[in-house]
């Protein structure tokens, strides 16, 4: 088993870690605390984890089913070449209190890892299965959507919500300010 | 509140800029250590041993066979609780239950041991006989002479009554006069983050890691229950993944510390999400009935409000939501004569607490489904009958007679909307339905307060301190829990200024360095929070003028000149101002009502498609017209309007916490359902100018009042599309399915 690039050190078909769940290894074992459990029961996606490139659910998975499989974790993201999402995420403003984002990070990655032309809808399948409480969800697929098409050397399209987020980089400019009707 | 100024005002840099949260980069690494992160060597592990009843005396609790289990440190029951109380009331309830449980969830007690798994096993041999009492399942039960009673008190936690007028005699001379009532559910905050967290005690002091939307509450709460000073108690309430209200009322900081102050070793606890669900604070279930009479061209002439309301077992904030909803009764209206008049009562169901919008949505979905219902009955378009009554800005407010702001711009929210092509296109695009779904375009509005009212001593402070470098630290509170309040806090300190924003650090939510600021609560945090930041970079600017120090130009020689001088720190208050008329409301009795000054607004449009063979709904498109004065980072502030909106959509269209006889169904997110991506609509944002003289450059709160036009707006939506407006929330594809056969549309 390896985690984010690198062999564990313990054996993972050891008797009572097999039987551990895979997130409790990576939180307390391994003190990767960036996996988060928001339910246990695989019904909110915080603890998504990549296994082998796909997403999964590390509060359902048993760390003797993963023994021989390669995991990366929200912490391992950026050796895997996907810093551009997480820069992504903190440009759109996708990010409030941050719990549910590890683990929306690593459905995105495993989205674009096997699609590099991911559409908006495509986005919504990938992420069907995380959970967030504090956002309207759409600035997760602004950051996806802009991510592809920076990696594919395009620049995206307005997405016209209000938030002047679309063109690449333009959140922080002076006209990004959402201020549009006259009042007062 | 303008920033004095005593040598040029700096530029505005940064305000009205969208600038990304500061602990963005810590939160996409997965770097940032939650408050149940933490973890150090040697820590115990806690499980909370709780009723699996909604009432029942306690006849026996052995914990022997518990404390012998090896690796156990400790079993804790209310006898080891030095002060057995969550507040200064018998309602406020018990650290640990000692005679009696009154909720599913109750907490019994506490067990610390050396790893999770024997904690758990430890609180499972915790033996407690429990003899089943009758269970008051709500406020039918609550009312009736011949239940129990759940307190000392008797079951009424709550009421509050107004009335400006004699408001039966005016409807008698009414055109049409509605008399209507809606229910409203509980609702679950479900912050993703369960409570938890971690506690130390060490030299008499113990420090503990857990979210708190009022940190200093928390402080005195544990301070109490260990009869210990509250110097001697650090609350550190963040970083946490999220609030939403939930954070007010949470007994863990307590039971955290009760934990390691028994135990002296560090102490490590963690919710599950079936625990929070069952046993944690939702959003009060609602009963509220209107009657509203209107004339024939729309205008309103009177109303009425009755609500009840159903805390649970516990006070929390039960009668101050309901001071809330009393005020909101009469919505973004102006008319001449109204009354309120509420109860919220005792129950054995789960307990019910703040939550974002705090007692109104569910009264203004009771007051906009009348104002749709008349528009359709007199033949007024829906938006012309909201402004033939809508409330301006220096209005008097409808109930209470007292002054609003002059920055209120319902108007200008409602006359945006109209105008955007959700609206002006709804007829199109409901022509371009086909078959089975059904297509309709619904539009509602609300205001809310900002702050905790008038009479009500609200007050935010902030600490500064410069360095010799010219580096500047700022304490200051409401506590962040989600919304980057420090980022906002920045920007404010760094155009005050006039320093480069990152030469400006703010920290919160640390009781040993932050001044006690009050809770993040009441759309607060950016008026009040920001204030206090704006009056502690006014008093330093103050300083530096005084000495002839230059600040912007200098910095570092300033703040090395201030240092050697002990005038590096300084310390502000920001007061939150009373209403400058109080209008019908008696001096004495100003904190019983707290009436706002300042309010914010908010109109919301909703697309939704109705399946009428299954009574699905869809909603694909959302608009939100936000009044919040000026956006001091707007990418935010939209940020905030979507989260918020979608959490009032959730209400309209699928969340409901339900019990049967006082024992919670809904305990697990496989039959809870919230929104996720699949359910979340395409949302556009518009923010308003504006500008409120009272808050820091012209802010104002907004986070609250966006949750509250969604579900009447969703409620008109059904309406325009089959014919049948929703009066009972959430609106469930069985519930839709039942008013469609009650009422078939062609
Ligand atoms: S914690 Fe695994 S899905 Fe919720
Ligand atoms: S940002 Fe808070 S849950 Fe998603």
């Amino acid at each position: 088993m390896r985690v984010n690039g690198r062999p564990v050190p313990f054996d993972p078909r050891d008797p009572q870690l097999a039987a551990t769940r895979l997130l409790d290894v990576l939180r307390d074992r391994l003190g990767l605390t960036g996996s988060k459990e928001g339910c246990g029961v695989g019904e909110c996606g915080a603890c998504a984890v990549l296994i082998d490139g796909r997403s999964a659910c590390s509060c359902l998975v048993l760390t003797g089913q993963v023994a021989g499989n390669e995991i990366t974790t929200v912490e391992g993201l950026a050796d895997r070449g996907h810093g551009d999402l997480q820069a992504a995420f903190v440009r759109h403003h996708a990010v409030q209190c941050g719990y549910c984002i590890p683990g929306v990070l690593t459905s995105c990655a495993a989205l674009l890892e096997r699609n590099a032309t991911p559409q908006r809808d495509d986005v919504t399948t990938a992420l069907g299965g995380n959970l967030c409480r504090c956002t309207g969800y759409q600035r997760f697929t602004d950051a996806v959507c802009d991510v592809a098409a920076a990696r594919r050397g395009a620049a995206p399209a307005d997405d016209g919500d209000g938030d002047g987020d679309g063109p690449v980089g333009a959140v922080g400019s002076a006209n990004s300010d959402g201020q549009r009707a006259g009042g007062s | 509140m303008t920033t004095p100024d005593t040598a040029g005002t700096p530029p505005r840099n940064w305000v009205g800029r969208s600038r990304p949260a500061v602990e963005g980069a810590e939160i996409v690494t997965g770097e940032l250590v939650y408050v149940t992160d933490r973890r150090v060597p040697g820590m115990l592990h806690a499980v909370v041993v709780r009723s699996t009843v909604p009432h029942a005396e306690i006849r026996r609790l052995d914990t022997s066979a518990a404390t012998a289990l090896p690796g156990v440190v400790a079993v804790l029951t209310a006898a080891d609780v030095p002060v057995n109380a969550l507040g200064p009331r018998e309602v406020d309830g018990p650290v640990l239950c000692k005679t009696v449980v009154r909720q599913v969830g109750d907490a019994i007690a506490l067990v610390a041991a050396e790893d999770a798994a024997t904690a758990a096993a430890a609180a499972a041999m915790v033996t407690v006989d429990l003899e089943p009492l009758p269970v008051v399942d709500g406020p039918d039960a609550a009312l009736d002479p011949a239940s129990p009673q759940l307190h000392s008190v008797g079951n009424i936690a709550g009421r509050i009554a107004f009335a400006s007028g004699d408001v039966e005699a005016a409807l008698a001379g009414a055109d049409l006069v509605l008399r209507r009532t809606v229910h409203t559910p509980a609702q679950e905050h479900l912050a993703l983050e369960t409570p938890g967290g971690m506690a130390i005690w060490a030299d008499g002091k113990v420090t503990i890691w857990c979210g708190s939307q009022n940190p200093g509450l928390h402080q005195r709460k544990v301070a109490r229950a260990l009869d210990i000073e509250t110097s001697a108690v650090r609350m550190i309430a963040g970083p946490v993944g999220g609030a939403f209200g939930a954070r007010n009322d949470d007994p863990v900081p307590v039971h955290l510390a009760v934990l390691a102050h028994a135990t002296g070793r560090p102490v490590h606890l963690h919710l599950t999400r079936e625990e929070v669900m069952t046993a944690g604070t939702k959003r009060h279930p609602f009963t509220t009935s209107i009657d509203i009479g209107f004339d024939r061209s729309g205008q309103i002439v009177a109303s009425q409000v009755i609500a009840v309301a159903d805390t649970g077992p516990v006070i929390t904030s039960g009668p101050n939501v309901l001071k809330t909803s009393a005020e909101m009764s009469t919505g973004p209206y102006r008319f001449p004569m109204a009354s309120f008049s509420g109860t919220v009562v005792y129950s054995n169901n789960s307990n019910n607490g703040a939550f974002r919008g705090y007692g109104v949505p569910q009264v203004a979905f009771a007051v906009e489904n009348a104002l749709t219902e008349a528009a359709a009955e007199l033949g007024i378009d829906p938006v012309e009958i909201r402004l033939r009554n809508v409330l301006r800005g220096g209005d008097p407010h409808s109930l209470y007679r007292h002054r609003t702001t002059d920055s209120l711009q319902v108007e200008t929210t409602l006359r945006t909307a109209a105008a955007h092509p959700l609206w002006t296109d709804r007829q199109g695009w409901q022509a371009a339905g086909d078959g089975l779904w059904r297509r309709g375009t619904g539009l509602a509005c609300a205001m809310k307060g900002v702050g905790m009212g008038s009479g009500t001593g609200d007050v935010a402070r902030a600490r500064l301190e410069i360095d010799a470098t010219g580096a500047v630290t700022i304490w200051a509170g409401p506590n962040h829990t989600g919304q980057s309040i420090q980022t906002t806090y920045e920007q404010i300190a760094a155009d005050a200024l006039g320093l480069p924003i990152d030469a400006i650090e703010v920290r919160v939510g640390d009781t040993d360095f932050v001044p006690e600021s009050g809770p993040t609560a009441a759309s607060r945090s950016t008026y009040a929070g920001g204030g206090a930041v704006t009056r502690a970079c006014a008093e330093l600017r103050e300083t530096c003028a005084r000495l002839g120090l230059p600040l912007a130009t200098d910095p570092a020689g300033t703040g090395e000149k201030l240092v050697e001088l002990g005038s590096a720190a300084v310390e502000a208050e920001f007061f939150l101002p009373s209403t400058e008329d109080i209008g019908l409301i008696p001096a004495d009795q100003l904190a019983t009502y707290g009436p706002h000054r300042v309010y914010g607004a908010c109109t919301q449009v909703v697309r939704v498609e109705v399946n009428i063979r299954t009574g699905e709904l869809r909603v694909p498109d959302l608009l939100s017209v936000v009044d919040c004065g000026t956006a001091i980072n707007p990418a935010a502030t939209i940020g905030q309007a979507e989260g918020g909106a979608l959490q009032g959509l959730g209400l309209a269209v699928m969340e409901e916490h339900r019990l049967v006889d006082g024992v919670p169904v809904t305990t697990n997110l496989e039959n809870y359902l919230a929104p996720t991506i699949a359910d979340a609509p395409h949302m556009q944002t518009v923010l308003i100018s504006g500008h409120e003289d009272t808050g820091p450059y012209g802010a104002k709160g907004m986070s609250e009042v966006v949750v509250v036009p969604a579900p009447p707006a969703l409620a008109a939506a059904v309406l325009d599309a089959v014919g049948v407006l929703p009066d009972r929330l959430p609106v469930t594809p069985e519930r839709m399915l039942t008013w469609l056969e009650e009422q078939p549309c062609g």
